[in-house]
Parts: C-alpha cells; sequence; structure tokens
C-alpha cells in the first residue's frame, strides 16, 4: 500500500466519520475523478493522480497541497517553474538550506511588507 | 510576521506561542440580491488569487507600493467574503477603505471595546460584510473607487484609500495556556467551482460597497479586553485590482466571471445558516446609514448590479459551532 494512498483514506475516512459526503464515491466526484479509481489510489493499486488533482484532493481533505504533492511523489508545477526559470540560484539555495532546521529557515520566509498607510 | 503562501494570509506571531497563528483569506461568493431581504450564507467558490505588491514594482500603482501588503482581482460588483482559520484566539480588526466593518468608524491603530470594534477568531469563522444590526450584515460588494458607492465615500465624502485593511493581535501567551489546552477545529463552507457569466468595468482601484443584506452575527468578544496582545500586531493592506486590469499588472488571466445566481441555483449550490451560542454585537448605526448599492445606483438613475432579481431560497445547511473541518461539506453537485 502506498503511503500517498494509505494517508489520504485515513484522512478521508475520519471526515467520513462525521460527514457523509466524505464517501470515496462523493468525494470523487467533487474531484473530477471515477470513484473506482479514487479507490485504487487509495488501496495503493494505481499511482497517485495527476498533480490538478492532488491539488484538489488536498483542498476538500483539509491539507496542505505541497504536503499532498509531496506525499504523491511530486513537486508543485509552480515551483518546478520557479527552479528551471533560475537553475543555479534556487539549486543552492534548496542545497544549502535541505538540513538547516526549521525555525532558522522560516528566518529567511519572506514577509507581506506592511508601509505607509 | 505575515506570509502570502497559496493565496492564504498567514499571520504568525512565533515571539509570543508558536501556536500563535491565524491564516486570512479572500473567498469568492455569490453576490446576493440587494433587494432588501434577508439571505442566509452564500457558499464560498474558491480564494482570490493573492499576489505581493512588491512583485510589480512598475505596473502597480505609486499609492499601493507605499502602502505595502497584497493585491487581489475583482469584478466589478462581485461579492468576497473573508474567511478566518486557526485555532489560537485572536482579535482582528477589519476595514474596508479605512472605514471599521464593525463600527464604521474611521481606522485607528489599537483595539476598542466600547463599541468592539474587531471579531474574535475562532469564534467569529468569517466576515462577509458590513455589520448594520445586530445579526444583519450588508455583503462587501467591490464598486470601482470614485463611483461613490463604497463605504468609504460615502461615510467620509472622499475616494482616498479602498481596498481592505486588517491587523491581528493574539492573545497573550500566559492567559491562552491558563485558558485552553485543546481548541475546536475550525468550520468550512467552500466549494471549488466556476462558471463564467458577464461583465462590465471601469477604473483600476475598487473600494467594498454595502450590498444585500445576510443573516451574520459578529460575536461580542468572549474574554476580557486585557487578554489581548496589544503589544504584538501584524497588519495588511489588501488592494483590490479591477480584475481587467489585473492581467496588466501581473500578466496572469484573472479569475473567472462571478456565478450569477441563476447559474448558483441551477448548479445546486446550498446556502447556509450558522448557529453559535455567543452574544451578538449590535449593528453600527453609521453603517445602517450609509445607502446599498442598488439603492444608491437607483437614486443615480444607474444600475449598478446586473442579476438583482430576487431569489427564492430552498436549500439551507445549517452548521453549528464544533463542527470539524469540513463536516459541512455539501457533496454532488
Amino acid at each position: 500500500m502506498s503511503s500517498f494512498g494509505s494517508y489520504v483514506r485515513e484522512r478521508r475516512e475520519r471526515l467520513k466519520a462525521s460527514d457523509a459526503t466524505f464517501s470515496v464515491r462523493q468525494l470523487a466526484v467533487r474531484i473530477g475523478v471515477e470513484p473506482s479509481f479514487l479507490s485504487k489510489v487509495e488501496r495503493g493499486e494505481t499511482p497517485p493522480p495527476s498533480e490538478e488533482k492532488v491539488k484538489a484532493l488536498a483542498i476538500e481533505l483539509g491539507e496542505d497541497p505541497d504536503v499532498l504533492l509531496a506525499l504523491a511523489g511530486k513537486v508543485s508545477s509552480d515551483l518546478q517553474e520557479a527552479i528551471r526559470k533560475r537553475p543555479e540560484l534556487f539549486a543552492a539555495v534548496i542545497r544549502e538550506l535541505k538540513d538547516v532546521p526549521d525555525q532558522a529557515v522560516l528566518r529567511i520566509v519572506r514577509e507581506v511588507r506592511d508601509g505607509k498607510w | 510576521m505575515i506570509e502570502l503562501n497559496h493565496d492564504s494570509l498567514r499571520f504568525r506571531f512565533p515571539e509570543v506561542s508558536e501556536r500563535a497563528e491565524v491564516h486570512i483569506e479572500f473567498q469568492r461568493t455569490l453576490r446576493i440580491p440587494d433587494d432588501g431581504k434577508e439571505y442566509p450564507l452564500p457558499a464560498g467558490l474558491g480564494r482570490f488569487p493573492l499576489r505581493h505588491v512588491d512583485d510589480f514594482p512598475h505596473r502597480a500603482p505609486a499609492r499601493w507600493l507605499e502602502h505595502g501588503g497584497v493585491m487581489l482581482p475583482m469584478y466589478q460588483s462581485e461579492a468576497l467574503w473573508i474567511n478566518f482559520s486557526g485555532d489560537y484566539p485572536f482579535a482582528v480588526k477589519v476595514a474596508a477603505g479605512k472605514i471599521n466593518a464593525v463600527t464604521g468608524k474611521p481606522w485607528s491603530n489599537g483595539l476598542n471595546r466600547g463599541p468592539q470594534d474587531y471579531v474574535v477568531v475562532p469564534e467569529q469563522p468569517w466576515l462577509d460584510g458590513y455589520c448594520v444590526k445586530k445579526g444583519i450584515i450588508r455583503q462587501f460588494v467591490a464598486m470601482p473607487l470614485g463611483a461613490g458607492y463604497s463605504a468609504e465615500e460615502q461615510i467620509t465624502g472622499e475616494a482616498e484609500h479602498g481596498g481592505i485593511q486588517i491587523i491581528a493581535y493574539p492573545m497573550k501567551r500566559k492567559v491562552y495556556e491558563q485558558r485552553f489546552s485543546a481548541r475546536i477545529a475550525d468550520h468550512d463552507r467552500g466549494m471549488t467551482l466556476g462558471t463564467p457569466g458577464l461583465f462590465l468595468a471601469r477604473g483600476l482601484d475598487m473600494g467594498l460597497g454595502a450590498g444585500g443584506r445576510m443573516r451574520q452575527e459578529i460575536y461580542d468578544d468572549p474574554f476580557d479586553f486585557s487578554d489581548w496582545d496589544t503589544d504584538n500586531a501584524s497588519r495588511c493592506f489588501a488592494h483590490l485590482a479591477n480584475s481587467l486590469m489585473w492581467r496588466e499588472i501581473t500578466g496572469e488571466a484573472p479569475p473567472t466571471t462571478p456565478l450569477t445566481t441563476r447559474e448558483y441555483a441551477k448548479h445546486g449550490i446550498p446556502w447556509f445558516g450558522y448557529y453559535a451560542d455567543g452574544e451578538a454585537v449590535q449593528g453600527s448605526k453609521i453603517l445602517d446609514g450609509i445607502k446599498s448599492v442598488f439603492d444608491l445606483g437607483k437614486s443615480k438613475g444607474e444600475i449598478p448590479l446586473p442579476e438583482n432579481e430576487s431569489v427564492v431560497i430552498d436549500h439551507v445547511v445549517e452548521l453549528r459551532k464544533g463542527l470539524a473541518k469540513g463536516q459541512v461539506r455539501e457533496g454532488a453537485f
């Protein structure tokens, strides 16, 4: 069983416990796939779906799209595009920061600037 | 600090507590009819895209760059609601055109409780408009700044600021630790959908006028006023770009045109009622005194709101405080 599939199933089942609209059938309809396909994905019998569908799943399940994409072995296309645009710079940044603790990385996260109102 | 992540503003105060975080996003939604009737809550139809104004130093208006913050695209007469999520308590003050959405008074830094000029998150899961009466808001509806429709222009007589202003104050860490061990999950009335409609626009900068009446309580602060950490606050100016100008500034396609009430009904999208035990604040007499977009248009001989016919509400999903996230969803449409 894939970690992606079991993660999705676990989250969905948890939501379903209090909301019947999180059945495989209804969730599949909402993200625009066949119920049998979603069921196979959950059981790990087929690879994770496209980026677009993984993102739709993340929104439905209340998960972070990047986290769910990573579990699916994918990287969001906007991130890929950012790296492709400036490959040397971003390759260096990622290699440099890959082992740095979260708190230290967060220090370089870009803030929304507050100006003069 | 405020970060922008997946079109959501993340207000975080690591210096107060690792848990002191609230996410604020702007939801696209149906503009309810501005016909004097009171409507339930329409669904969220996805987040508005948000961009740093600093990313467009050559094309964003100079005044926006001076204010800093973010921008989002809105069509003329499109409605919006503000979604708050997180379980750490925050006092959040919201203004449009620097007119406080709860009191109708001009922007001021700091919090006030007599009358209360902020909402308390997570008690307040969302804010859909100007608080005009106890339990009634008038929906936020985008209109071109300068056309006279915004609450700002009606109250101050000037079209100076536009946009939306937000400042968030976390609860003091010590108070939080004393009061809470575990918090309830947040609520969700989101949908993901987009269908075409039709449109006309003018001008670049938008302000928020007062649209149709909606049943929504602005909850009274259940905490002590001294519980708020007024030494720590983050604020953000969200500029409203006319959708048709969005491409010129960002190079990105604007979102699809907003859903009409007819399309909303055709897709079977439900309406929502929200019930919680909290006391509601009184509405603002100042805000109740401004003219709605439709009424002002009528007196000016203009038709600012296309498709403003009354709607018969036949499907209301009742949401109650304390439901788990996602629990309130309605499927199959």
